[in-house]
């Protein structure tokens, strides 16, 4: 079975359709772009897996579990993470924190044992050494003490990318990781992300522009427009689909 | 920046430094109440309500990023539990503070619903009429068999001069304090009331820094800064808004109760009139955490000092003749005490010069005397990241901690 299964999901904010009964799946282990020119509705696919919207209808089954019966804050908790195209970092916290906010579904002390000080201090410290861990991985460690605000936006995405995996996913959601980043961090960032999930044994959603980079590490590629899936399939017969190519440059007729 | 002194986290100067300032505390804390004039410790006592009311909304607003302007009727309600259970139940005061806690987590986890819906301006509007409603209904007829109506609880017996709670009609209820027989606090009562209502308010002071320093040190307290730096991160992470907020608000609303309470026994007598119940109170306990500094922990302790200490000394500035020269142009046209006034100005330019208070300022500049460099947090295994193919773009050194 799939690890992620889209069944006809459909968005629509008052009369504007933004999904429309789109369906695709993502096999285990897999690295999978999704693309499609501005506004085709990759972002709403992930905010209702995120479940930051909510579907119309259809349903999105993870593990032969409904992702939609699940609220937000559960996402974390099935092994589910994201990094946000435009940044939804915690400006005030130090790379550290935001890394050990990553690792909050992992952890246990609630309110009550943070009053009453009962392993408290124990599991602070052990988060706290793994999300040191993570940031020296992802070559932040020299920075770790400063506040995220000001830092520059290249670090600020990497600072996602080990937020997002402190809480030990096995499904990570990418969404635009590129973009906004220069050419040599582009590079970069595919091996990373192969990296990451040979590393992490994860399957990667990855939402993409940067056609180069998806081409090059997907394994499997659907291509969106208007809310729906014009194709699927490999790199290689994606870029030859006749839909896909009239989507981004046009037809002559 | 070069700092004078560097020491590191948990080492022995780090140790010695930590304390050296518990020390301070500790001998300014039980300097005042020996050694201090009568209106020193009067002074302190109200300074430590303050501050605990202040720093209990420090969790709420400065932590959580929740807008509340209604804390007075927490604090309110705190009094209010401890003068009805006294006067009319016979309580000993001492049980009176968990019941005061537990009610006001009540009401605020309540008002945390329509927190969690709503942001904001219009948040605080909400938490501005409960602060408006409540002396309001502390009047209310219907209730008034309850809360003594207009009047409120007055004073018992105003001539007793012993250090008993003195709430309603019970007086002399010092009695109660005895366990099995013991009365531990019977070398308190021997130096007067003043000192002993002291005692009250800094035990109560001490408990609500202990209880917001563990939740802000926590995997809980970098859920509040969470929601209150990103609420969506927040929730993809894991955190459930919803109930983050209740118990946040709780919390909040609970602690705010104790010092109400303190206020209660201190003033032997509760009624609507007591400025700190009414929107003034929540204005004052808003003002000390800005001043002080919101989102630190010491935050609202800094500021509920200099706040009594600036009202204190122009307290009695209405008298043109008690304005020291200097000052005296330029507060000589107030008929009323301008100390209100002057805490106006000071926040004013504070928000110019340090929107983050004096705790701000403080950690701005004390880096250049003793810098603490944090222990650090995991070890990097190669000199190379695993997971980065080329750290050049690590552009910016300045500032690395070594």
């Amino acid at each position: 079975m799939s690890l992620l299964q889209v069944q006809d999901v459909s968005v629509r904010f008052g009369g504007i359709v933004a999904l429309d009964g789109l369906s695709f799946d993502i096999e285990d282990g897999q690295i999978c772009g999704l693309i499609g020119p501005i506004g085709a509705g990759k972002t709403t696919m992930f905010n209702v897996v995120s479940r930051i919207y909510q579907p119309t209808s259809g349903q999105v089954m993870f593990r032969g579990q409904n992702l939609i019966d699940a609220p937000a804050h559960g996402i974390a908790r099935l092994g589910i993470a994201r990094t946000f195209q435009n940044l939804a970092l915690f400006p005030t916290m130090s790379l550290l924190e935001n890394v050990m906010v990553g690792a909050h579904s992992q952890g246990k002390v609630g309110f009550a044992r943070a009053v009453l000080r009962i392993g408290a201090s124990k599991e602070n410290n052990a988060t706290r050494e793994f999300a040191g861990e993570l940031l020296h991985q992802l070559g932040l460690g020299p920075l770790m003490f400063r506040p995220a605000m000001g830092l520059p936006f290249g670090t600020l995405k990497r600072l996602e990318i080990a937020r997002a995996l402190a809480a030990r996913p096995t499904f990570l959601l990418m969404d635009e990781p590129a973009s906004g980043l220069t050419h040599g961090e582009v590079d970069e960032l595919g091996d990373t992300i192969v990296a990451i999930r040979d590393q992490f044994d994860l399957t990667v959603l990855l939402v993409e522009h940067h056609m180069s980079m998806v081409m090059g590490i997907s394994d499997k590629v659907v291509a969106m427009e208007f809310g729906r899936k014009i194709a699927e399939g490999t790199p290689a017969q994606v870029q030859a689909d006749e839909r896909v190519i009239a989507a981004y440059l046009g037809t002559t007729e | 920046m070069k700092s004078l002194v560097t020491i590191k986290e948990g080492s022995i100067g780090h140790w010695v430094l930590r304390l050296l300032a518990a020390a301070i505390v500790v001998a300014i804390m039980l300097w005042i109440p020996t050694k201090g004039s009568n209106g020193l410790v009067t002074s302190a006592t109200e300074a430590l309500t303050l501050m605990s009311a202040a720093m209990a909304l420090n969790l709420i607003l400065g932590y959580t990023g929740q807008i509340s302007i209604g804390h007075s009727a927490f604090y309110g309600t705190g009094a209010y539990v401890t003068g009805i259970l006294v006067s009319k139940y016979e309580w000993s005061p001492w049980l009176t503070f968990p019941v005061a806690f537990l009610f006001a987590f009540v009401v605020g986890v309540l008002v945390s619903f329509p927190a969690s819906r709503i942001k904001g301006v219009y948040l605080a509007l909400v938490t501005l009429a409960l602060a408006l409603v409540f002396p309001n209904l502390l009047r209310w007829p219907k209730l008034e068999s309850l809360t003594g109506g207009g009047p409120g609880i007055p004073n018992g017996d105003s001539a007793l001069d012993t250090t008993g709670f003195n709430i309603g009609r019970r007086d002399g209820q010092m009695r109660n304090f005895e366990i099995f027989g013991w009365d531990p606090f019977g070398d308190l009562r021997g130096q007067g009331a003043i000192p002993f209502y002291y005692w009250i308010a800094a035990g109560i002071a001490v408990i609500v820094y202990l209880v917001i320093r563990g939740v802000v040190k926590s995997r809980a307290g970098r859920s509040l800064i969470a929601v209150r730096d990103n609420e969506t991160a927040a929730a993809v992470m894991g955190v459930n808004l919803v109930a983050t907020k209740a118990f946040a608000f709780g919390i909040s609303a609970g602690l705010c109760a104790l010092p109400g309470s303190v206020t209660a026994i201190r003033l032997g007598a509760v009624s609507p009139d007591i400025a700190t119940l009414t929107i003034l109170g929540s204005l004052t306990f808003l003002i000390i955490m800005v001043i002080g500094g919101a989102g630190s922990l010491w935050g609202p302790i800094i500021g509920a000092a200099l706040y009594v200490f600036v009202t204190d000394r122009t307290g009695g500035w209405a008298d043109d003749e008690a304005i020291p020269g200097v000052l005296r142009p330029f507060f000589g046209w107030s008929k009323i005490p301008p100390g209100s006034g002057i805490f106006a100005v000071i926040l004013i330019v504070l928000m110019f010069v340090a929107p983050r208070g004096l705790v701000g300022v403080w950690k701005q500049y004390s880096p250049r005397v003793v810098r603490v460099v944090p222990r650090p947090a995991g070890v990097a295994h190669d000199a190379k990241p695993a997971l980065v193919a080329d750290t050049t773009t690590n552009s910016t050194p300045e500032g690395e901690s070594e």
